[in-house]
């Protein structure tokens, strides 16, 4: 992910049990594109390309609804939607 | 319960991976199988969401002859060389995800009890002797299935190790190398020299024990093999799949 103008990048590695990673780009506080990796687990293991497309173009503040939701069926360890959350908002407090 | 064993040799890492989905993916036709194996060439395996050029040097890799493989379980990044992997698939459980990692794993600590090792489970997905992790172990549920696959680590040689897998903070290389010298043991370094096959029997034992399963060796059928063959070309062989994330 490269950003263009107006748009900034942020990492973050945050531990919980596991370590999420998040790299991400933001324009403002709307998340324009995200990865999260990391040695978690989340069965099933799919759910994370659904949140990081359903995250695209939604405000950081609005992400924590959109995590919840498709965590909710979801069984994990090492990663929770509070500690996903977090590790975004880590990342785009350290954005450049 | 009935438990089929596969005693299988060091093998190559897109075939390693591809056989044990193959096992899961034919699970209700087959029923529950273990299986011990090793990896030849070395490999480094990664856990489903994790980037393999953020854990991998991929080109020190390449160089030292070392395969790379995404695997369908989460957890880290393993240097397979100097070890014993398991793989078992079992009817899927319900309840929570420690919950089995503590029932499974019962059977490496089993196993290196008999070994006269002072084992135990640690933190989600690891095995500890002397309060050094000795084995990782990693499950995926799917298919109606579970499987687990995991390591026990017959020698470590954390600077090899370091040569391939990359540290967070490069700064930090000496300091994460130091502190994984100090974390990481093995049977070899607890005293305990035992030959590939005879840790193979051993670890055997110790999931029969653990699961208080009837052990039984037979082969599967062609068809396993050929969906293993197909998975193996088709998905873990592919950048597509070990570059994904």
């Amino acid at each position: 992910m490269q950003p263009p103008s107006g748009i900034s990048e942020g990492r973050a590695a945050y531990k919980s049990g596991k370590l999420i990673k998040v790299h991400a780009l933001f324009r403002d506080d709307e998340i324009v594109d995200i990865k999260i990796t990391g040695d978690f687990f989340i069965y099933p293991e799919e759910k994370i390309e659904n949140i990081e497309r359903k995250l695209r173009n939604r405000r950081l503040n609005d992400a924590i609804e959109v995590i919840e939701e498709e965590m909710k069926d979801t069984e994990y360890e090492g990663i929770s939607p509070e500690a996903l959350w977090n590790a975004i908002r880590e990342a785009w407090m350290r954005r450049k | 319960m009935q438990l089929r064993v596969i005693y299988d040799g060091k093998r190559g890492a897109y075939w390693n991976m591809a056989f044990d989905e193959s096992l899961l993916v034919h699970l209700d036709e087959i029923g529950p199988t273990l299986r011990v194996y090793g990896w030849n060439p070395p490999a480094v395996s990664i856990g489903y969401f994790q980037s393999m050029e953020e854990e991998v040097n991929v080109e020190k890799a390449r160089e030292m002859g070392v395969d790379l493989v995404r695997r369908i379980t989460g957890g880290g990044a393993v240097y397979h060389k100097y070890e014993v992997t398991y793989s078992i698939t079992l009817p899927e459980v319900k309840g929570r995800i420690l919950d089995s990692y503590l029932v499974i794993d019962m059977g490496i600590i089993k196993a290196l009890q008999n070994l006269g090792l002072n084992a135990k489970h640690h933190g989600i997905n690891d095995v500890v002797v002397n309060g050094k992790k000795i084995s990782g172990n990693a499950q995926t549920r799917k298919y109606g299935g579970l499987l687990q696959h995991g390591t026990l680590l017959m020698d470590v040689n954390v600077d090899e190790m370091f040569e391939i897998l990359r540290v967070p903070e490069e700064k930090l290389r000496d300091k994460v190398i130091d502190n994984v010298k100090h974390r990481v043991t093995s049977l070899k370094h607890e005293g305990v020299n035992i030959e590939f096959e005879e840790l193979q029997k051993v670890l055997v034992d110790g999931f029969r024990e653990a699961l208080n399963a009837k052990i039984y060796e037979d082969e599967v059928p062609d068809k396993v093999y050929e969906y293993a063959r197909k998975l193996e070309v088709e998905k873990y062989a592919t950048p597509e799949w070990n570059f994904r994330r």
